[in-house]
């Protein structure tokens, strides 16, 4: 049976994650359209972002657009997999009558 | 960790959520304001010949060449403003343009192979061309709303050209043009 990850259930860690899953595996997304997406603010989603970068989750590169410094974020095949996993545990949950 | 089966769903509706936003936010990133400038180039110059129909061979001329200048520009503006890129070389972007380019080339041959033909013909022929590449670009993207808009500016091609030839403009200044600045004014204002 899957098991619930501690670090991606936290629930904003979970939407950030759900964000970027939904990303092709080649593609990275801005730190400022994720914290507009989440409605979250810079210090906010930054730790969290720490948080799952520890983790070996999600991997942040800073480069630059039009001269301008950017933060992008992608998911790595570790935070996937794990997010994937932390899903299916949470449909377990549902359709076994726990809780 | 003990996580009640109301919280799980609560979590994993969550997660869907976002997931549903984040995939249409992206895939509307260009969408909207093409199709919002494309949907005001197609009201206009339809509705330019209705009434003016022995200039519609300018007129749509004007409108394929101020269409293509402002699409670039667009395109050129957004893409530092893209929220996503992508880690290898922007092939995808390369490809799109591909396939107008080649779009605009079949439609040519099309026209050649299929001549004689009236221009009602050739602008339906162009019209739903178009829609083809925008269900193509659908399909590429896993956007339902480009697929669905393909098809039903297609129809609605068809029910001008076979059931409304002397409103053909009129018809397609409405629903071609209609759909096209309509879809694209939604995108803008639901899927920020």
């Amino acid at each position: 049976m899957a098991q619930l990850d501690n670090i991606i259930h936290q629930p904003v860690r979970l939407q950030i994650m759900s964000s970027l899953v939904s990303l092709d595996k080649n593609e990275q997304v801005n730190f400022t359209y994720l914290r507009k997406l989440l409605k979250l603010t810079d210090g906010n989603l930054g730790a969290h972002l720490a948080k799952l970068e520890e983790a070996g989750y999600v991997k942040i590169e800073k480069a630059f657009v039009a001269r301008k410094p950017c933060t992008f974020i992608n998911v790595t095949g570790k935070g996937r997999d794990a997010f994937e996993g932390h899903i299916v545990a949470l449909k377990d949950i549902i359709h076994s009558g726990k809780g | 960790m003990n996580v009640s089966k109301e919280d799980a769903r609560i979590s994993l509706s969550a997660a869907q959520s976002v997931m549903d936003q984040t995939h249409k936010a992206i895939s509307s990133a260009y969408a909207n304001p093409l199709l919002i400038l494309w949907g005001i180039l197609w009201i206009t110059a339809f509705t330019a010949t209705h009434f003016y129909v022995h200039y519609a061979y300018y007129i749509f001329m004007t409108m394929a060449v101020v269409g293509g200048l402002s699409t670039t520009v667009i395109i050129r503006v957004f893409r530092s403003k893209a929220p996503v890129k992508e880690k290898s070389s922007p092939k995808f972007g390369r490809r799109v343009t591909a396939l107008w380019i080649f779009l605009c080339i079949y439609i040519i041959i099309w026209l050649f192979l299929f001549a004689p033909f009236t221009g009602l013909q050739c602008n339906a022929l162009i019209c739903t061309a178009v829609m083809f590449a925008y269900i193509v670009m659908g399909l590429w993207f896993n956007n339902r709303f480009m697929i669905v808009l393909g098809l039903a500016v297609t129809a609605g091609t068809l029910v001008g050209f076979y059931l409304l030839r002397n409103y053909y403009c009129l018809w397609m200044a409405l629903v071609g043009g209609g759909a096209l600045f309509g879809t694209g004014l939604y995108i803008r204002l639901r899927w920020r």
